[in-house]
């Protein structure tokens, strides 16, 4: 089967239809609609639709029973609000919820949506972002291993690469709980957009996602990066004691997963996972419970800095269920048995 | 006939003007005119509709810009409206050769750019209309879309404040007003009062004018208007318009050149003359008689523009007689009511045709 992926690429954001990308050599593009099985829109704003003429080549060209959206955000619900995270960004793009509604009725006849739990009958669970087993950044040792490894020196206490896109809350808390001991536990550096100050933008349309407290940030120590390329990540990762994973409320409410839960696993860190215990109980199997964070953070990162033979049996095992339940191997599989269905 | 218009929603520019006007006159022939989309209160009287099936026809006004539309509206649009049903007014002359004057204002800057434009056009309707006096491609079905409404006509009943006033925004005019307008005026200041320009950029040029290449389209020098005493003032809405403009004795037209160039109208054109005011446009005259009938050559600016100010100030009275004469012609020629015939002719015509070939 041959597809054919439809979405806008930034180094910065995420991993193909279009005119070749010189910043994107390792993909392949093409505008040969024909040559293709199905076209996969995958959508996370209203960018990610082609711009004419290849909007119209793709819906010209493409029977609508062979083309399928991958919901990434969740737009295709009802409006959600959870504390001032939506699915629908009105104020941002200008779209209402009926608008992105109707636009994925217009566009495919399958809606998939990377949740284990969809809340509209109309749409189809795929989890579309995968770990890739051989990634794993110095993964041929042993969990006694890795721990004696990580024990030495690092660069950073704590980093976390994202934007800062409706994340502020859980940082802080994280920033807070973390503080007294910041001095033992090293530098906390955050990578990406909007971690310096609040956006101008933000400011004018009066959103609040972008928060962020920079007089905090400089009290704690805290160092703020520009974007790093995808490519970059697990490497930089890897130079930390510990990555937080975080998602969007939104995306906790939803059951949303997006690449970082699966991208964090690769690097030589330890994964602080800060999504409900359930959720990522289900991804990562019950393997990951000790890296779950609940509101005993300073505890347990204390607990990990004495003793973290146990933590890094815990990463250990959760690469092994991902690798098994998770790889693109097997989402691969999944989305072929789900496109032929 | 029930016509979905689908532009780029802007307040202080492009057909919003001409829109509010098709939905008026629409009623009386029991036409159904609306804008695509939620409704929006910066336009009161606009009718929008989100049930682009409920049409018979789309028509998609594109200006200087290709990539408005947004990818969710576009793909229900494309998957809703068959292609014959869609129809794109070409307003800025995009769909042309390129058309370069003195390296200064164009249509397109590369011959890239124009295929893109193309292709674009190819992807998304069959029929593209041009408000031209003459377009260029046979191709292109000529409909000046752009019209007069008598009723609009104003009368101002205080007291004049402005002589002179320029209502456009500073969008490749610059060149003109500098070379031609402003060292006219220069030397007959003495004699003028108040002079305004009314609309965008002619403060300066807006931060993103370099980063899509376009610095010498709002290319302004505002010690200029400092040194002759020319006040600036920011744009007002479609809606304030003709009740701005019949505040000052007199109103200038300028046109870019490559609208000039292409015989392209505009709203512009019209809103003019239902204002309480002197229009005056920089036009050739035989241009100008194209579309106000022989009175208009009374009102071109080409020669001895310092004196054809000072004329229409101290003898209001000779140019109020051509400006009424003008309207009769914009009436009888140019009425949104005409216009709108005219628009259904098309559109039928096309659809004849279609049906004939099959």
């Amino acid at each position: 089967m041959k597809l054919l992926f439809v979405s806008k690429l930034a180094r910065s954001a995420r991993a193909i239809f279009g005119e070749k990308q010189l910043d994107f050599p390792e993909l392949a593009f093409s505008l040969e609609v024909g040559e293709f099985d199905v076209a996969v829109f995958v959508v996370y704003m209203p960018s990610d639709f082609p711009d004419l003429p290849y909007l119209a080549r793709l819906l010209d060209g493409m029977p609508k029973d062979r083309r399928v959206i991958i919901d990434c955000t969740g737009r295709y619900n009802e409006t959600i609000r959870v504390e001032h995270d939506f699915n629908h960004l009105e104020k941002m793009d200008g779209h209402q919820g009926w608008e992105w509604i109707e636009a994925f009725q217009s566009v495919a006849d399958r809606i998939l949506q990377p949740t284990l739990a969809p809340r509209r009958d109309d749409v189809q669970s795929f989890l579309f972002h995968g770990y890739d087993p051989s990634g794993v950044a110095r993964g041929d040792v042993s969990a006694a291993q890795a721990a004696r490894r990580w024990s030495d020196t690092r660069r950073y206490g704590v980093a976390y690469v994202g934007h800062n896109w409706q994340r502020w809350t859980q940082m802080r808390c994280l920033l807070e709980a973390i503080a007294p001991m910041r001095e033992r536990l090293g530098m906390t550096t955050l990578v990406g957009w909007d971690w310096k100050r609040r956006p101008d933008w933000a400011v004018e349309l009066g959103i609040k996602g972008a928060d962020v407290d920079p007089e905090l940030l400089e009290r704690f120590g805290v160092e703020t990066r520009d974007p790093i390329p995808f490519s970059e990540v697990r490497s930089f990762l890897g130079a930390a004691r510990f990555s937080p994973i975080f998602q969007r409320p939104l995306f906790n409410e939803l059951g949303l997963v997006s690449n970082r839960i699966f991208e964090t696993f690769l690097a030589d860190t330890v994964p602080l996972v800060m999504v409900p215990d359930a959720l990522a109980t289900a991804i990562c199997g019950p393997a990951v419970r000790p890296l779950v964070c609940g509101t005993d953070i300073a505890e347990r990162l204390e607990e990990v800095l004495r003793n973290p033979e146990p933590y890094w049996d815990a990463v250990v095992r959760v690469r092994e269920h991902l690798a098994t339940h998770h790889s693109y191997r097997q989402r691969l599989t999944e989305l072929v048995a789900l496109l032929e269905r | 006939m029930n016509i979905l218009f689908v532009m780029e929603r802007r307040v202080n520019a492009g057909s919003i003007q001409a829109l509010a006007n098709y939905m008026r006159v629409s009623k009386e022939f029991g036409y159904a005119i609306a804008l695509y989309g939620p409704p929006d209160p910066r336009f009161r009287e606009i009718e929008c509709s989100i049930d682009a099936a409920a049409f018979d026809y789309v028509i998609f006004i594109f200006e200087s810009k290709l990539n408005w539309p947004s990818g969710l509206q576009l793909a229900h649009l494309l998957t809703t409206v068959p292609r014959s049903r869609r129809v794109i007014l070409d307003a800025d002359g995009m769909f042309n050769p390129i058309v370069s004057l003195d390296g200064y204002d164009r249509n397109h800057a590369s011959e890239g750019d124009r295929q893109h434009w193309l292709a674009a056009y190819a992807a998304l309707a069959d029929r593209i209309v041009q408000p031209s006096l003459w377009p260029c491609d046979p191709r292109v079905q000529p409909l000046l879309f752009y019209g007069y409404d008598p009723a609009a006509c104003t009368r101002q009943a205080n007291g004049k404040r402005v002589d002179i006033m320029h209502v456009a925004h500073n969008w490749w005019r610059w060149r003109d007003v500098s070379e031609r307008l402003l060292p006219a005026m220069e030397r007959v200041r003495g004699d003028l009062g108040k002079i305004s320009f009314v609309g965008l950029w002619w403060d300066q040029p807006p931060a993103w004018a370099a980063d899509i290449g376009q610095q010498e389209a709002f290319c302004v020098d505002p010690g200029r208007f400092r040194d002759l005493q020319i006040e600036v003032r920011p744009a007002v809405p479609y809606r304030e318009v003709i009740a701005t403009m019949s505040t000052a004795r007199v109103n200038i037209m300028t046109q870019r050149p490559l609208f000039r160039r292409l015989g392209l109208v505009t709203s512009k054109y019209f809103e003019l003359f239902a204002a309480d005011t002197i229009p005056l446009v920089l036009l050739e005259p035989e241009h100008a008689e194209l579309i106000y009938g022989p009175a208009g050559r009374e009102l071109a600016l080409s020669d001895d523009i310092g004196g054809k100010l000072i004329d229409a100030l101290e003898h209001p009275k000779k140019y109020r007689d051509v400006v009424h004469a003008i309207r009769q012609h914009l009436t009888a020629y140019h009425s949104y009511k005409r216009r709108l015939q005219e628009l259904i002719v098309t559109l039928d015509h096309v659809d004849g045709q279609a049906a004939s070939a099959k």
